[in-house]
């Protein structure tokens, strides 16, 4: 019985948080002239043979020059949102707009040129060079019979020192360990060259150092060249010490976002993670999750 | 200093893998004309080699307006030739030149299909090609029987067919590798069994012969005519698949990837396995469902020079005539006076080599 008294207090607190949470980015808590890199209306997307929609939102926006974290329970729609945004599912509804612009007026290469997606699943085909592979990262800039140019080698070259993965330039894709594998296709975004970059969960499934690295390598893309970062992360610790925004989501709707030390409360563990935890801030946040809740 | 260094490393790699191209394609090449030399010497009439030599290599046979017409055209041949010549020339010759496009065309068909399926024991039929082919084939002899020279078209049309079939089952606002392959095997379940009945339906043990050379594959009594419907559709296909072979390296990223690099995926796959699907129809017209070519060739080569289809494809276009020539020697001259189908012969080569992979690899769950 006093699960539910939880519940429906924390509704209640939430709600209140919702209306004064949902500002304006520009009038950012840290006063950055930000502006809105995507920004998403309506939005309902969905699979070809189910009823319902997977994600249903009204407003998303993406800060420009920021790092955003979308973060939720399983299936709670964020791969779907973020999939929405990268062209790889069509909208049923909505729009989403990058700089202003309607992605679907963008043409196939020259939206790749714009945003970046680094999918969850992809794989590295065996008896290529790691150089080779990052180089696929060009395909957006070439024409049907275009060769490698001087612009290409120097992409590659930067997307493979930013990633970390110098040591690695000649060796065969297929004997890379899964964290190397992971920079490896982090360095083939980088390649592409975009001002935006869409992760999918890209630390699951590696250990902690090339957790660590890979967070570190996105850290950097953003800070030193202004890229628009939005990244699904499974782990909301992390998230919540990485990104500078969060938007959480439940049921396909977003149900909070801004700054991490607004969004992550005990009420959104409670809310949507049906977990009842403790959350304190000192320098950094800190979640002690206690036990699911019913 | 560092970087220089590491690059010269990767260069030596590189290198490592283009000469083991190069000496694929020299291999093959060597093979090819070895195979190519018996069979246009040996035969019910043998030639004997240096009779064969002279006659392949007589500049007045060579430049002859009259033979190139004969090749060409379909005229008959200059009646100044030698018995010989005209053995060599009208009957042998033409079966090698075909047996080298019917492997340059499986085999860069079956590559293309494994970059598409994102499988690698994807073979040129894997969309519904063999049944659509094996049942327009069955059906024509068994409704249409005397208009035997309507079979190569309706094989490659019947192959066609199946294919388009595959694609609609497969549509659903989009499609991928999976459904492709599902509705491939759906179409060629149903086609096969169809065939298969029809088989009773053939009322002599010369119609269920072709039959049986149809749907194995079989290169006896083809003619420069075979050829001269090859060559076109194979000197379209070939280039532009080479073309492509950057678009079939980013294909093989898997599906997400691709989208993400600005690769319309639909299109691209739909082209690339139209090309594909050209090249296993050109190959089933003029010798039927020869088997096995299309899968073990890009498996052959990949295993030599790695996945990068830039060097699989060219190395596919050497390695299948060799394999399909080989074969055809064997199976015209191995059980002499019987001729067996050349699609017999690449199959129990085919077979044993999947066997060696299986105790090189231990299982298939690393391809």
């Amino acid at each position: 019985m006093s699960h539910t008294d939880t519940t429906t207090e924390a509704t209640e607190a939430t709600e209140t948080t919702e209306m004064t949470d949902r500002t304006e980015p520009g009038d950012d808590a840290r006063g950055h002239d930000t502006d809105a890199k995507i920004h998403a209306t309506d939005l309902r997307v969905g699979y070809p043979g189910l009823e319902e929609p997977v994600v249903d939102t009204e407003t998303l926006v993406v800060p420009e020059g920021e790092v955003t974290a979308l973060v939720g329970p399983n299936g709670s729609g964020k791969s779907t949102l973020l999939k929405a945004l990268a062209r790889h599912l069509d909208a049923e509804a909505g729009e989403v707009l990058i700089d202003g612009r309607e992605i679907a007026a963008f043409g196939s290469k020259e939206f790749a040129r714009e945003l970046g997606m680094l999918s969850q699943h992809g794989s590295t085909p065996d008896g290529i060079t790691v150089e080779e592979l990052v180089g696929h990262g060009r395909y957006p800039y070439k024409g049907f019979l275009d060769g490698r140019t001087e612009d290409d080698r120097e992409a590659i070259e930067r997307a493979i020192s930013l990633a970390g993965i110098e040591h690695l330039r000649g060796t065969d894709v297929g004997s890379l360990s899964g964290g190397q594998r992971q920079l490896v296709r982090i360095a083939m975004a980088l390649a592409q060259e975009t001002d935006t970059l869409l992760l999918d969960e890209p630390t699951t499934y590696l250990d902690l150092r090339h957790q660590l690295q890979v967070m570190e390598v996105i850290r950097t893309l953003n800070e030193e060249r202004g890229v628009t970062v939005c990244i699904v992360l499974h782990d909301l610790t992390q998230a919540a010490r990485f990104a500078d925004y969060l938007v959480a989501l439940r049921d396909g709707d977003i149900y909070d976002w801004g700054r991490p030390e607004d969004v992550v409360t005990e009420e959104l563990l409670a809310e949507v993670f049906g977990v009842e935890a403790t959350v304190e801030y000192g320098s950094e946040p800190r979640i002690t999750p206690k036990r699911a809740l019913e | 200093m560092d970087v220089s260094s590491r690059s010269v490393e990767a260069y030596a790699r590189l290198d490592s893998r283009d000469r083991r191209l190069a000496s694929l394609v020299v291999g093959s090449v060597v093979v090819a004309f070895v195979a190519a030399f018996v069979q246009v010497s040996q035969g019910s009439y043998p030639t004997p080699l240096g009779t064969t030599f002279d006659v392949l290599t007589d500049p007045r046979i060579l430049f002859d307006a009259d033979v190139w017409a004969a090749i060409l055209t379909g005229s008959d041949f200059p009646d100044w030739l030698s018995q010989s010549a005209i053995i060599v020339w009208s009957l042998r010759m033409p079966r090698v030149f075909i047996a080298a496009l019917v492997g340059v065309n499986l085999s860069i068909s079956g590559a293309v299909f494994q970059a598409v399926t994102r499988n690698e024991l994807a073979s040129p039929y894997i969309l519904g090609v063999s049944g659509g082919a094996g049942l327009a084939v069955l059906v024509t002899l068994v409704f249409f029987t005397g208009a035997s020279y309507v079979l190569p078209f309706a094989a490659a049309l019947g192959g066609l067919v199946a294919f388009a079939l595959v694609y609609a089952i497969a549509w659903q606002g989009g499609t991928n590798p999976v459904r492709l392959v599902l509705a491939g095997v759906v179409v060629a379940t149903v086609f096969q069994s169809l065939q298969t009945g029809l088989f009773y339906f053939l009322d002599s043990t010369a119609v269920v012969k072709t039959a049986i050379a149809w749907t194995t594959g079989s290169l006896t009594g083809v003619g420069w005519a075979q050829f001269r419907l090859a060559i076109v559709p194979t000197l379209l296909v070939v280039p532009l698949l080479l073309l492509a072979s950057r678009h079939l390296n980013v294909l093989l990223l898997g599906e997400e990837t691709a989208r993400s690099l600005g690769m319309p995926v639909e299109y691209v796959r739909f082209g690339l396995s139209t090309l594909a699907i050209l090249a296993a129809a050109t190959a089933v017209a003029v010798a039927g469902l020869v088997g096995f070519v299309g899968l073990v060739v890009p498996h052959a080569v990949r295993t030599a020079v790695g996945s990068d289809y830039r060097r699989l494809v060219v190395g596919s276009l050497f390695l299948g005539p060799a394999l399909v020539l080989v074969a055809d020697v064997v199976a015209r001259l191995a059980l002499m006076p019987i001729q067996v189908p050349v699609g017999v012969v690449t199959g129990v080569i085919g077979g044993p080599y999947f066997l060696y992979l299986m105790r090189r690899h231990g299982d298939f769950s690393e391809f």
